[in-house]
């Protein structure tokens, strides 16, 4: 009697073994098949919603820098901190709706929060049916990188609105191993290259604290309550690059400013721009212009005693046209938005 | 004796990694790198003790780093080999920017390629090992919640100053038809104003709103050590009220 129940439970072991196993293989079935546009999904779907710590080289402008991330998802809560290993140590930490920037060079630290009714951090817009208007996804095939097997998938940018990717997402993980920035005409602009990534089931606290002790540095702080109390004002863009689309209207207190800045953003499902409009007072200096930060261009302009500011991750002449573009709607005004013709590609 | 002349080179590794040797002492370092197997390792643990140095407090270094160090250099990895694929996207920028520091000689560079080869073979192995450990049991977890990885930069990232020229990078083909070699230009003077804390503000502000993909490119602009988004001392200042001012945080 004891050896048939033994038997039997050993049956059950063995059955479930299988199950398991047929399982992972039509899990992996289902990734070895899956189309590039998937990839990208699992892509986002992994960075967004995994632990992570990595750290990872990255090449901009001919100069290489070494840099750690810590991501961690508990509960819907999302903390990060981007942490350079060369140079003086900046470090980004988020935790909670609070974000903060140590510059230890400067011994200064910017603190922000999230504006109240922002989106989730996992809740980003991901590609749609539309955005194959404005980018061409491409690949998909196999190629070993640093011991693993990667699916290179390749964003291609149908104009010069917007930038391209390349990537070596990682197939058994779906984190990206290596990212390419490519300019309109293929040319890589900026590259992430990861040396170790772990996946770890818990990240401890201790984890997201910064590395310098910042209690002498000056800290700027963005007042809440300016958020808290305002409205955002009827600002809009007459125009927008085709794909474009506004995906939030809000209101941004700063750190250091004591005016709230109203806050747009715009996306085509993978770029995204974010305007922002804050009167302009008189004994602000003029910083109008293009402005570059790595990847990031910057465009600001004066319209209607208000100054407007264009940031994103997007070629320069977009922050330009969207910026030039935001007009302030008289009340009563319908919105009017109309989509810009695409230039033609070099 | 012995013992003594051991000190002496590690003093003038020590120098060389500080860029406190002569070039005349650099040349002779390297003639014997070249020569001596344990001088080589001492120079490669060296190189990995930097890596650490500069990685956060927790990381180990791990003793298979060694062997593949040592398994590289014995193949003698040309420096700046174009047909290698990543490992020579790693390393050119470096060779490059080495030749634009205005303090180096091309006598200096000369002599230290083969040293700078030395470093590179450690980069290379270090890039090499890539562990994925999304497999670990909560009980391996529990006792051990810091991960204890080696993570070692390739060296010859650490040091890299702006490059003035175009940086070729070299990719192997792809099967969806991409070029086979693209170039990372410089960027554009003209429009690389130093930001104010402004729009470090912005770009901080605007990548809680970028998809996944981009809100990374998004911030490394501001944490990368290249001068920019930096917030000013006169510019963080200049649009605050007197009350709004520097907060000293009281914690």
């Amino acid at each position: 009697m004891r050896i048939d129940s033994r038997r039997r439970a050993e049956q059950a072991r063995r059955h479930g073994a299988r199950l398991a196993a047929l399982s992972l293989l039509l899990t992996v079935g289902v990734a070895i098949g899956a189309e590039p546009s998937e990839w990208l999904e699992r892509m986002n779907k992994a960075l967004t919603t995994r632990n992570y710590i990595g750290v990872f080289t990255h090449n901009h402008g001919g100069r290489v820098e070494t840099l750690r991330i810590i991501h961690r998802v508990r509960g819907g809560d999302v903390s990060e901190r981007l942490l350079s290993l060369d140079g003086p140590g900046r470090e980004f930490i988020r935790q909670g709706d609070e974000v903060t920037c140590y510059f230890p060079d400067k011994k200064t630290v910017l603190v922000e929060r999230r504006a109240p009714d922002g989106p989730l951090l996992g809740a980003l817009p991901a590609l749609g049916e539309n955005d194959s208007h404005v980018y061409e996804i491409r690949g998909g095939e196999r190629e070993r990188l640093l011991g693993r097997t990667t699916r290179v998938v390749a964003l291609q940018p149908r104009d010069e609105y917007r930038y391209g990717y390349r990537l070596w997402i990682d197939e058994q993980t779906s984190m990206p191993l290596k990212t390419q920035l490519c300019g309109a005409s293929g040319e890589v602009l900026e590259q992430i290259v990861f040396s170790n990534i772990d996946l770890p089931e818990r990240i401890p606290d201790s984890m997201f604290k910064p590395q310098v002790d910042a209690s002498t540095y000056r800290w700027l702080r963005a007042d809440r309550q300016l958020a808290l109390n305002s409205t955002p004002a009827l600002w809009e863009a007459m125009k927008l690059p085709a794909g474009f689309r506004m995906q939030m209207r809000s209101v941004q207190a700063l750190p250091g400013s004591s005016e709230p800045a109203t806050h747009l953003v715009f996306t085509d499902g993978v770029a995204s721009v974010s305007v922002f409009v804050e009167p302009r007072k008189p004994d602000m200096k003029s910083e109008e212009g293009p402005v570059r930060m790595g990847s990031s261009s910057a465009f600001t302009t004066v319209t209607d005693g208000h100054q407007i500011t264009a940031v994103g991750e997007v070629p320069p002449n977009t922050v330009q046209f969207i910026a030039t573009q935001v007009k302030a709607i008289p009340k009563g005004a319908t919105q009017g938005l109309g989509i810009a013709p695409a230039p033609p590609r070099k | 004796m012995n013992e003594e002349r051991q000190n002496e080179r590690d003093s003038q590794l020590s120098a060389m990694f500080d860029g406190e040797l002569s070039a005349a002492e650099c040349e002779l370092l390297a003639r014997r790198l070249s020569k001596d197997e344990a001088l080589r390792g001492q120079w490669s643990r060296y190189s990995m003790i930097g890596a650490a140095l500069r990685a956060e407090r927790g990381v180990k270094l791990h003793d298979r780093v060694a062997i593949r160090v040592q398994a590289q250099i014995s193949q003698e990895v040309i420096y700046g080999d174009a047909t290698a694929a990543d490992s020579a996207v790693m390393a050119r920028p470096a060779l490059t920017a080495g030749e634009a520091r205005g303090g180096v000689t091309d006598r200096w560079m000369r002599f230290a390629r083969p040293v700078f080869g030395v470093s590179i073979a450690a980069g290379v192995a270090a890039a090499s090992i890539l562990w994925l450990r999304n497999q670990e049991s909560p009980e391996i977890l529990a006792a051990n919640p810091v991960p204890q990885t080696v993570t070692l930069a390739p060296e010859a990232t650490g040091t890299v100053a702006v490059s003035p020229a175009p940086i070729e990078v070299t990719e192997r083909v792809i099967s969806n038809g991409e070029p086979e070699r693209y170039t990372t230009p410089v960027p554009n003077s003209s429009t690389s104003i130093a930001p104010p804390a402004r729009l470090a503000n912005y770009v901080v502000a605007h990548s809680e709103y970028s998809s996944p993909l981009t809100r990374r490119m998004a911030l490394l602009g501001l944490v990368a050590s290249d001068g920019s988004g930096v917030p000013a001392e006169d510019t963080a200042a200049s649009d605050q009220r007197p009350e709004d001012r520097t907060q000293v945080n009281a914690h």
